[in-house]
């Protein structure tokens, strides 16, 4: 019989592997402690038959919220077991959302995690008729509660043990019953507008399109390790932790605790691995924050090879030289290998990042060491959309399409997709539902374009764009995160609009970096505007624009700038506080300067008041030259 | 629960002077063995000098100090410690060049039972005891959330991680009474919610009474069940946090005469 679900397959890697290989490993009290392939099957197996005799019913919800551990799978694999659906929560998530989540899915069991958890669902509690149970695995600070709506996991792994001795083989015909058009997991989408929708993905999506994506990858049949770090409520982790867990298989590591991960990371070294844009960078942060620190001959080797190795990475196509790849090759064993081997990367074949854009600069230091980040797309709806190939990544771009996804874009720009394996429809939202197909075609809201060999460069949500003359769409944040990628780049503001022919910026300078660049070259200048006018630096930022115009489609690049005499400033309502450009704002704050982008070019004279800390305003008088680029 | 439960330190008639300098003045005060008892008042009350006398730091010219029935006024203080009183520093004393694990490992050398030549040897008994203990630390470790230092040295770590191990290190000796000598001092509001959140989880998961000299009144009103007033050196009121926010004396104390 073929294997249509996860639980289906979980007993197959039971009846298989058994007790001679492992499924996961969880750090706890300063031991990794293992789960075989039996230990994982029968706590599914009685947690399943727990919950099964505490009322769960075929088609019912079983909510979780907690982080990465072994629990977590648990319980999703026992809600599915018995033909329900798993609900992930997010952690972070206040009482309220909590309560959303529950109610809208209709879910009649919580599995939460710890007191943290428990104490907001004990707060909703009374706001939600159908929920039966809430089962908790971490008992600590739990002690004295004694709500009856409370059950611990080990205690529901009893009941189910006896309730299984009164009831031989029905675990097994209930696995059996189970189709691929299940309904196996719902994932809630952030949802920008309004309330989030609940996306169902089936059996079949879980079992083979992860299966695709395995293959496609390199980490099917491997027995490769894997550290589960990103939450199981995000169907990234449904797919290559849960599902890949089973199918692939691969055996899934639980950090200790989120704290603990680069610890634990060097502990494991896993093969693949998923880190957000934001990790990424961390990283990155840390290695140069401790080779500061260094000694002298350290700093003075990292220094030496870290240039080699970016030499060596950026010529793509080519193959590198002698010379190159002997200096290479040095650069790597001095360097290299022990950095990767100091963040746990040593033994790393696929690593993955998306959500979020992580800046070239980034992508290309690890590059240097040699790892390759995989920058994807993909949506809770479509799963993985497109994926950058081994050989052929760009930093840049999202990869080319998938083999199981067609992709077009719209006239106007949006991304269109066409999957083999798409998800089942937002939960109790047909309108919603229908109002993403169009012909057949799922509109993902998302602006994007290819490039010449179809590599898909996604920029940004569709109703974020703005016009310029002719009707054309562009993204300013897209353009203003890349050129915010820029060293010399402090800030952007990039403007349009529809009585305008072409895009132009306004550029904030990066005091300290120009400043450092000013100086090596002997450049002196007086004040912040002084250096912002100096023709060197115009130089400089026009250069770094005109590399970020080479990613962008043609009328959407930027064709003029100025550079501004003075930085955006949260005391004067630019910013907010959290540093995001105030657009509409600084737009009209700076029109005159903006119409002489579009005038006849040359030099515009500002006089513009600052306000000072103590609320007392001062003008000031400058030049700004209107550079081409 | 107040008033039930047996005493389990018993201070009677307490008085330390240093030179003419009169610190403590006959001091009377019952710990009961289901409590967290708060020792509160302004600064040279004599809040740390009651505790150094307790833990036989310093020993009084007059009074009596029992525990568990037995006298313990002139013990020393590793003789107190393995009876089962631990205490906290207001200043922190860890080995801070070790790391936070070897400091709690270090803390169960009163447990142990092997002699250092097996201990050096690394062999049979020695190793067993070693990892048992080693899982009692990891116990406290992941009671108090310390996974993410374990291995840091002390001196590397803030101010209100030390003060978590310094806390660690004292219930590592599996003691029978706690005393935490301001363990909220210096931190910021979270840190001092996590603080208060432990001192809970210890009471009740370990069951032994806690007493603690703190300054941060809120704390003091929202953990504890009895406060007992310290002002120059003699005991001023004792009673339940209301009675004690309420009383006269106490409001004078802290706010002077008028």
């Amino acid at each position: 019989m073929a294997l249509e679900t996860l639980p289906q397959a979980l007993r197959e890697n039971f009846h298989i592997l058994g007790s001679k290989s492992i499924a996961m490993r969880v750090k706890d009290r300063g031991i990794w402690r293992e789960y075989t392939w039996e230990d994982y099957f029968l706590k599914v197996k009685w947690l399943c038959l727990g919950l099964k005799s505490l009322g769960l019913e075929k088609g019912d919800k079983v909510s979780i919220l907690g982080e990465n551990k072994p629990e977590w799978f648990w319980a999703e694999l026992a809600a599915q077991s018995a033909g329900g659906a798993a609900v992930g929560i997010f952690t972070d998530c206040l009482p309220s959302e909590v309560k959303y989540y529950v109610e809208h899915s209709d879910s009649t069991f919580v599995v939460a995690h710890d007191q943290e958890q428990v104490d907001k669902l004990l707060e909703i509690k009374g706001q939600l008729p159908r929920l039966k149970k809430v089962i908790y695995w971490d008992a600590k600070g739990l002690w004295s509660y004694n709500d009856p709506i409370m059950l611990q996991l080990d205690e529901v792994l009893e009941i189910g043990k006896a309730y299984e001795k009164a009831n031989q083989g029905f675990f097994d015909k209930m696995i059996d019953s189970g189709k691929g058009h299940d309904v196996a997991v719902i994932c809630y989408t952030s949802g920008t507008t309004g309330l989030p929708k609940g996306a169902m993905l089936t059996q079949n999506w879980l079992m083979l399109s992860v299966s695709e994506w395995a293959r496609l990858d390199g980490w099917m049949g491997k027995d490769f390790e894997y550290l589960s770090f990103i939450p199981p409520a995000w169907i990234t982790e449904q797919g290559i932790g849960i599902a890949g867990n089973i199918i692939a298989p691969m055996v899934v590591n639980f950090p200790e605790e989120p704290e603990t991960v680069h610890e634990n990371i060097r502990e494991i070294g896993p093969a693949v691995l998923f880190f957000g844009a934001r990790l990424w960078e961390n990283l990155n942060r840390m290695v140069q924050a401790k080779m500061m620190d260094s000694t002298f001959l350290r700093r003075l080797f990292y220094n030496m090879a870290l240039p080699v190795g970016l030499r060596y990475c950026d010529i793509s196509g080519k193959r590198p030289g002698f010379l190159k790849t002997f200096l290479y090759l040095l650069a790597y064993y001095a360097v290299f290998r022990q950095l990767k081997d100091r963040l746990g990367l040593s033994n790393v074949k696929v690593v993955y990042s998306a959500g979020a854009a992580v800046s070239p600069d980034i992508i290309r230091y690890f590059k240097a060491m040699g790892i390759d980040i995989r920058l994807f797309y993909g949506s809770t709806e479509q799963g993985v959309m497109t994926m950058p190939r081994r050989g052929d990544m760009r930093p840049e771009t999202s990869g080319p399409p998938v083999p199981w996804v067609e992709i077009k874009l719209s006239d106007e720009g949006e991304i269109l997709v066409k999957s083999k394996y798409p998800y089942a429809g937002y939960y109790k939202n047909k309108e919603a539902t229908e109002a993403k197909m169009v012909d057949g075609w799922y509109c993902t809201g998302d602006f994007g374009h290819k490039d010449e060999d179809g590599h898909l460069i996604v920029m940004d949500r569709m109703d974020d764009l703005k016009e310029i003359a002719g009707g054309k769409k562009f993204s300013p944040q897209y353009t203003e995160i890349r050129l915010r990628f820029s060293p010399y780049i402090k800030d952007a503001l990039v403007v349009g609009g529809a009585q305008r022919g072409f895009v132009s910026a306004l550029i904030n300078i990066d005091l300290e970096n120009v400043g450092r660049f000013a100086e090596a070259r002997h450049i002196a200048y007086t004040t912040f505007t002084d250096l912002s006018q100096r023709e060197e630096v115009i130089d400089l930022i026009r250069e770094e624009i005109r590399k970020v115009n080479k990613i962008l489609p043609d009328w959407t690049r930027i064709r003029r700038f100025v550079n501004l005499h003075k930085e955006f400033d949260a005391d004067e309502d630019e910013l907010t506080r959290t540093r995001k450009l105030r657009r509409t704002f600084v737009e009209d704050k700076y029109g005159g300067l903006i119409e002489a982008l579009y005038g006849d070019g040359g030099a515009y004279r500002v006089e513009a008041t600052v306000t000072y800390r103590d609320g007392r305003k001062g003008t000031m008088e400058t030049a700004i030259a209107v550079n081409e680029i | 629960m107040v008033g039930i439960d047996p005493p389990i330190i018993e201070i009677r008639k307490l008085s330390l002077r240093f030179g003419g300098l009169q610190v403590l003045h006959e001091i009377g005060l019952d710990v009961r063995a289901r409590e967290i008892l708060a020792v509160i008042g302004p600064n040279g009350a004599g809040k740390t000098s009651l505790f150094n006398c307790i833990n036989g730091f310093y020993h009084p010219y007059e009074g009596e100090i029992l525990y568990k029935g037995k006298d313990i006024t002139q013990l020393k203080p590793h003789r107190i410690a393995e009876m089962g009183i631990a205490r906290t520093f207001q200043n922190i004393e860890l080995f801070s060049g070790l790391t936070a694990l070897e400091n709690l490992m270090a803390a169960r050398h009163i447990l142990m039972r092997r002699g250092a030549l097996m201990g050096s040897l690394f062999f049979g008994p020695a190793r067993n005891e070693e990892i048992s203990h080693r899982e009692e630390v990891e116990e406290v470790i992941d009671l108090l959330e310390m996974e993410s230092i374990r291995k840091k040295v002390v001196a590397s770590l803030p101010y209100g991680q030390r003060k978590r191990v310094d806390l660690a290190r004292a219930l590592c000796m599996e003691p029978s009474a706690l005393l935490l000598d301001e363990p909220m001092a210096g931190m910021n509001v979270e840190e001092k919610e996590d603080m208060a959140r432990f001192i809970l989880d210890i009471y009740e998961l370990k069951k032994i009474p806690i007493v603690l000299v703190e300054h941060d009144m809120d704390v003091v009103m929202d953990i504890c069940s009895r406060v007992a007033v310290l002002d120059f050196g003699r005991k001023i009121a004792e009673g339940r946090p209301s009675e004690i926010r309420s009383d006269k004396r106490v409001i004078r104390a802290y706010l002077g005469e008028d």
